[in-house]
C-alpha cells in the first residue's frame, strides 16, 4: 500500500512537471511547427492528468477538442500562414536593430509574474480544506435529472443555461469566421493511398464511436460535446482526404445544420414552457428522453460547427474570381 | 501535500507561464498558444481543488471545465481566422505597432526551413 | 401556472437569440427580421420594466433548481436600467444600421449584433459568476467579430488585439471564479455575499477578477486596445462598443464590489479612484491631440470611463447613483457621437478634424447631435452628464475627499476643449473641399434621437433615480 501511494505520487509529480516543461517548450520553441506539435502533446498529457483527477468526461473532451481539434486548427492555420508567405522579403526591411529598453520592461514583467505566482500559491495553500462544493446537492437531485452521469446532469439539466449560451458561443465563432474569410479554391488534392484507405475504414468507425459516446453519456463518461468532437474529427478527416461539400450543401442546408442544436434546445424549452414548466425545466419523467433529444441535435451541430471551424471560412461554390471581387468591393462601409 | 494540491499548483504555474508568453512573444500564433496554455492552467486548478475535499466527487467544476474547453476552441478558431486575415491584409502575423525589437523575434524561424517542412507535410 | 413559470426576463434573453438564428438562417430577410426583432426586444424590456417597477426586484430560478445548484436570473433597479439603455441604444442603432450596411455586410452584421444583444441581456440578468463568464465570452467574441467587419488592416489589427485582451481578461476572471467557488461552494452572487469572509483566496480572487474586468472595461492604463478598436470599427459597431460593451464588464465589477468584495477594501478602492482620475485626464489630453474624429471620440470614452471609477473611493449611496447616472448618460451621448461621426465619414469620405469643411451647414442634424452629445459629455447644465457630475461632486465634498473635485472640473474643461475643437472646424471651409455623398435622413435622425435622450436625462432625473432604488442594489434605503 505504501509503495503504491508513493508510486502514484511519483507519477503525479512527473506528469505535472512534464506538463510544465511541455508548455514551456511549446511556447518558447523557435519553430512554430514544433511548438504546435509540442502543444498537442501537452493537450494529450492534460487528458492523462484529467484521468488522474477522476475526470473521465473532461479527459475525453480534452483529448478530442483540446488536443485533437485545436491541434488540427493550429496546424491548418500554420499551413495557410506559410503558404501565403509572399511578403517574407518585406519583413527584413522593417527590422532595425533591437533597442535596449526592453530590459527594464522584462525585469518588471518577471517581477509582477512572480508576485502573481506567490499570490496564487498562497491563496491555494490557505484555502479552507473543507470545500464541500455542490456534490451533495447534485447527488440529492440526480434522480430527478433524468440521467445518472452527474456531469451530464449538470451540463444538460442543473446548469443547462450555461450550455445553451456555450452553444451560442460556438455558433458565434462560426459566424465570425464566415464573416472574415471565403474558402475559394477547392482543395481538389489527391489524398495518398494510405490516407484514402484509412478514411474508408475510419469514417464509419468514428461515426459509430460518436453515437456510442452520445448514448453512454447519460450514465458514464461521454455526452454531446465528446460525441460532437468525434463527429468533427470525421469531418476533418473527410476534408483532408479531399472531400468537399457539394454546392447544394453549402447554402441553407449547412446553415441549418449549424443552428440545428441550438434551435432544438430553444424549441424544446419553449414548448415545455407552454405546458407550464419554467425556462429549461424538464419534467423528471421526460427529462431523460428530452436530454437525449437535445444531445443528439447538439452533437450533430457541434460536429458540423467544429468541422466548419477547421474549414476556416464561408465555403463558396462560385468560381474564386467572383468571390474575391465581391469581397473587395464590400470592404468599404458606405451606405448604398 | 496531496497530489490534488500539486495539480492545482501546476495549474497556477501554467497560467503564469502562459501569461508570460502572451506578453513576450510577438507572433500571434504564439499568443494564441499562450492563451490556450493559460486556459488549461485555469481548468486544472478548477478541477484539482474540487478533488481536494474528497467526500464525494463534485461534478459541477467538471461541467464548467467542459464548457470552458468548448469556449476555448471557439475563441481559438476565431483568433486563427482573424490572424490569417490580418496576415493577408498586412503581410505580417503580428499586432500593429509592434516594436522592432519584438518583430526581430519573428526572424529565427527561418522562412525556408519552415516552408520546406510544411511542403513536406502537405505532400 | 403559466403566470408563475413564464418570465419576461427569459423573453429578454431568448428573443435576441432566436433573432440571431433567424437572421442567420434567412440572410435575405436578415435586415427586416433584425429590425422587427429589435422592436420586439425593446417591447419586452418595457414590459419587464413595468413588472419590476410594480413588484420590485425579481429572482428567477432557471430550470426550477435555484441557487446554488442551478442558475438564477436576477433583476433589480441597476440591471433594469442597464437593460433599458441597451434596448434604447440598440433599437436606434438597429434603425441606423438598416441604412448603413450594404447587403454584403448586412448578412454578417445582423446575426452577430443579435448575439451581442443576447450576451448583454444575459449578462445584466445573470446572478451567477460562472454564467457571467460565459456571457462575457459571448460578448467579447461578438464584439471582436463586429469590429473585424470593417475589414481594413487597422480594423483587423485592432480586432486581433481586442480579442487577445478580451480572452486574457476572461481567463483572469475565470481564475477568480475558481477560487471563489472552492472557498464557498457556490457561484451565486447572493449566496457568496452571505458566505464571504476575508481570506487570502478571496483577496486573490478580487485582484484577479478586478484586473480581468478592468482589461475589458479599458480603465487606464489598460485602455491601450480601446481607441484603435472603437475608432476603426464600422460606425454603428463603434457606437455599440463604446456605449454598451465596455459598460457590461463595468457592471459585473460594480456588482462584485457591491456584494462580494464589499468588506474593507479601502486601499484597493483608492487605487481604482486614482486610476480613474488618471484616465479622465489622460483620455482628455489624448482626445485633444487627435487629428481624426473617431479617434477623438474613442479617447473621450477612455476619459469618461475614468469618471465611473471615481465612485469607488467615495462609496456612498449618492456616489454609486452618480456613477450609474454618468454611465447611462455617457452611453446615450457616446452612441450619438459615434453615429454622428459615421454620418460625417459617409458624407465626406474621411474623418480628419482639420478638414471637416462646413459640415455644420451641410449636415446640420448630425452636427447638432454631436454638439448635444458633447454638452452631456462636458457636463453642462441641464444634460444627463450634468446631473451625474453634480451628484459626484456633491458626494466627493460630503466625504471630504475634495481632490476628486479638481479632477472632475479639469476633466470637464478638457472635454469642452476637444468638443469645441471639432465644432469649430465644422464651421470653417477646408482647403480641399470634398465631394459630398448624401447621407440617408434616417441615419441623421438616429444620431439626433440619442443625443436628445442624453440631454433629456438631465431634465427628467427623478425617474431613473427612483428606478435605481428598486431592490436597493447600492445598499442604503430601498425595500
Amino acid at each position: 500500500m505504501e509503495t503504491l501511494t508513493l508510486l502514484s505520487w511519483a507519477f503525479d509529480v512527473t506528469l505535472g512537471l512534464t506538463l510544465m516543461w511541455l508548455a514551456w517548450r511549446a511556447l518558447a520553441s523557435e519553430d512554430l511547427f514544433k511548438g504546435i506539435v509540442l502543444f498537442i502533446a501537452f493537450g494529450l498529457l492534460m487528458a492523462l492528468a484529467w484521468v488522474r483527477l477522476d475526470a473521465p468526461d473532461i479527459a475525453l473532451a480534452e483529448a478530442a477538442i483540446g488536443a485533437g481539434l485545436t491541434g488540427a486548427l493550429l496546424l491548418g492555420a500554420l499551413a495557410k500562414l506559410e503558404a501565403g508567405a509572399e511578403s517574407r522579403s518585406r519583413r527584413s526591411e522593417i527590422l532595425p536593430r533591437p533597442a535596449d529598453k526592453t530590459k527594464v520592461f522584462s525585469g518588471l514583467l518577471v517581477f509582477l509574474l512572480l508576485a502573481l505566482v506567490v499570490m496564487l500559491v498562497y491563496a491555494i495553500v490557505k484555502l479552507p480544506p473543507l470545500a464541500s462544493g455542490l456534490s451533495a446537492q447534485v447527488a440529492e437531485n440526480i434522480t430527478a435529472s433524468g440521467v445518472s452521469n452527474p456531469v451530464t446532469a449538470t451540463l444538460l439539466n442543473f446548469r443547462a443555461y450555461d450550455t445553451l449560451l456555450e452553444m451560442a458561443v460556438l455558433l458565434l465563432a462560426v459566424l465570425g469566421i464566415r464573416s472574415l474569410a471565403v474558402v475559394q479554391e477547392p482543395r481538389g488534392r489527391e489524398p495518398g493511398a494510405v490516407l484514402d484507405m484509412l478514411s474508408h475504414l475510419l469514417v464509419p468507425l468514428l461515426i459509430l464511436v460518436s453515437g456510442y459516446l452520445l448514448w453512454v453519456g447519460s450514465y458514464a463518461a461521454g455526452g454531446a460535446f465528446q460525441a460532437g468532437a468525434v463527429l468533427a474529427a470525421t469531418g476533418v478527416l473527410l476534408l483532408l482526404t479531399g472531400w468537399l461539400p457539394g454546392a447544394w450543401f453549402v447554402g441553407w442546408p449547412l446553415r441549418f445544420l449549424l443552428i440545428f442544436g441550438l434551435a432544438v434546445f430553444v424549441a424544446v424549452t419553449l414548448v415545455l414552457q407552454l405546458f407550464g414548466a419554467s425556462f429549461l425545466e424538464f419534467p423528471p419523467s421526460l427529462a431523460g428522453s428530452l436530454i437525449l433529444l437535445i444531445e443528439v441535435a447538439a452533437a450533430l451541430s457541434i460536429g458540423v460547427t467544429l468541422t466548419a471551424l477547421f474549414l476556416g471560412g464561408r465555403p463558396q461554390p462560385e468560381p474564386p474570381s467572383s468571390g474575391r471581387a465581391e469581397k473587395r468591393n464590400t470592404s468599404g462601409t458606405q451606405p448604398s | 501535500m496531496s497530489s490534488d494540491l500539486f495539480y492545482a499548483l501546476t495549474g497556477a504555474s501554467l497560467f503564469t507561464l502562459g501569461l508570460y508568453a502572451l506578453i513576450k512573444h510577438a507572433h500571434i500564433l504564439r499568443k494564441i498558444l499562450a492563451i490556450n496554455v493559460m486556459g488549461s492552467g485555469v481548468f486544472l486548478l478548477l478541477v484539482a481543488l474540487a478533488a481536494g475535499g474528497q467526500q464525494a466527487f463534485d461534478p459541477v467544476p467538471h461541467a464548467m471545465v467542459i464548457t470552458g474547453i468548448v469556449v476555448a476552441i471557439s475563441a481559438t478558431a476565431l483568433a486563427l481566422a482573424l490572424m490569417l486575415r490580418l496576415r493577408e491584409a498586412s503581410g505580417l502575423a503580428v499586432l500593429p505597432d509592434t516594436s522592432p525589437e519584438e518583430l526581430s523575434e519573428q526572424l529565427p524561424e527561418a522562412p525556408s526551413d519552415v516552408a520546406s517542412k510544411n511542403n513536406g507535410k502537405n505532400a | 401556472m403559466l403566470a408563475q413559470s413564464f418570465s419576461w426576463q427569459v423573453t429578454v434573453i431568448i428573443l435576441p437569440l432566436v433573432a440571431a438564428l433567424l437572421c442567420f438562417m434567412l440572410p435575405k430577410w436578415g435586415r427586416w427580421l433584425g429590425l422587427v426583432m429589435a422592436f420586439a426586444i425593446t417591447g419586452s424590456v418595457i414590459v419587464l420594466a413595468y413588472q419590476v417597477m410594480n413588484q420590485g426586484a425579481l429572482r428567477y430560478a432557471v430550470g426550477g433548481w435555484g441557487a446554488p445548484l442551478g442558475i438564477d436570473l436576477y433583476v433589480d433597479g441597476l440591471s433594469l436600467l442597464m437593460l433599458m439603455v441597451v434596448a434604447l441604444v440598440g433599437l436606434v442603432v438597429s434603425v441606423y444600421s438598416m441604412a448603413y450596411f450594404k447587403a454584403g455586410k448586412a448578412v454578417h452584421f445582423w446575426p452577430l449584433w443579435m448575439l451581442l444583444w443576447t450576451a448583454m441581456n444575459a449578462l445584466f440578468l445573470s446572478a451567477d459568476i460562472f454564467n457571467l463568464y460565459v456571457t462575457l465570452e459571448l460578448l467579447g467574441l461578438a464584439a471582436v467579430a463586429l469590429v473585424a467587419l470593417a475589414g481594413g488592416v487597422d480594423a483587423l489589427g485592432a480586432a486581433m488585439r481586442y480579442l487577445l485582451v478580451s480572452l486574457l481578461g476572461s481567463l483572469c476572471y475565470l481564475l477568480g471564479v475558481a477560487l471563489l467557488y472552492h472557498s464557498f461552494g457556490t457561484v451565486d452572487i447572493a449566496l457568496l455575499a452571505e458566505r464571504v469572509e476575508s481570506t487570502p483566496a478571496v483577496w486573490a480572487a478580487m485582484a484577479l477578477m478586478t484586473v480581468g474586468l478592468l482589461f475589458k472595461t479599458a480603465l487606464f492604463p489598460l485602455h491601450f486596445w480601446l481607441p484603435p478598436a472603437h475608432a476603426s470599427a464600422p460606425a454603428p459597431v463603434s457606437a455599440l462598443l463604446s456605449a454598451l460593451v465596455v459598460k457590461a464588464s463595468f457592471y459585473i465589477l460594480l456588482r462584485l464590489w457591491l456584494e462580494v468584495f464589499s468588506q474593507d477594501s479601502t486601499a484597493a478602492a483608492q487605487l481604482l479612484g486614482v486610476l480613474g482620475a488618471a484616465a479622465v485626464l489622460w483620455g482628455g489630453v489624448q482626445a485633444l491631440r487627435q487629428t481624426r474624429l473617431k479617434m477623438l471620440i474613442a479617447y473621450s470614452t477612455v476619459s469618461q470611463i475614468g469618471y465611473l471609477f471615481l465612485v469607488f473611493p467615495l462609496a456612498s449611496l449618492m456616489a454609486w447613483q452618480a456613477g450609474l447616472y454618468l454611465l447611462l448618460s455617457h452611453a446615450l451621448a457616446k452612441a450619438a457621437m459615434f453615429l454622428a461621426a459615421g454620418n460625417i465619414l459617409c458624407f465626406g469620405g474621411h474623418d480628419r478634424i482639420a478638414d471637416l469643411d462646413r459640415v455644420a451647414q451641410r449636415l446640420p442634424l448630425s452636427l447638432t447631435a454631436f454638439a448635444l452629445a458633447g454638452v452631456s459629455s462636458m457636463g453642462l447644465p441641464f444634460s444627463g452628464g450634468f446631473i451625474g457630475k453634480w451628484m459626484l461632486l456633491d458626494a466627493a465634498l460630503q466625504s471630504g475627499q475634495w481632490w476628486w473635485v479638481a479632477v472632475i472640473i479639469v476633466g470637464g474643461l478638457l472635454a469642452a476643449a476637444y468638443i469645441f475643437n471639432v465644432i469649430g472646424h465644422s464651421f470653417t471651409r477646408a482647403e480641399i473641399s470634398h465631394e459630398a455623398k448624401p447621407v440617408p435622413a434616417i441615419m441623421e435622425w438616429s444620431a439626433l434621437v440619442l443625443a436628445l435622450a442624453a440631454v433629456l436625462m438631465g431634465l427628467f432625473a427623478s425617474w431613473p433615480l427612483a428606478v435605481m432604488d428598486i431592490g436597493a442594489p447600492f445598499g442604503g434605503g430601498g425595500s
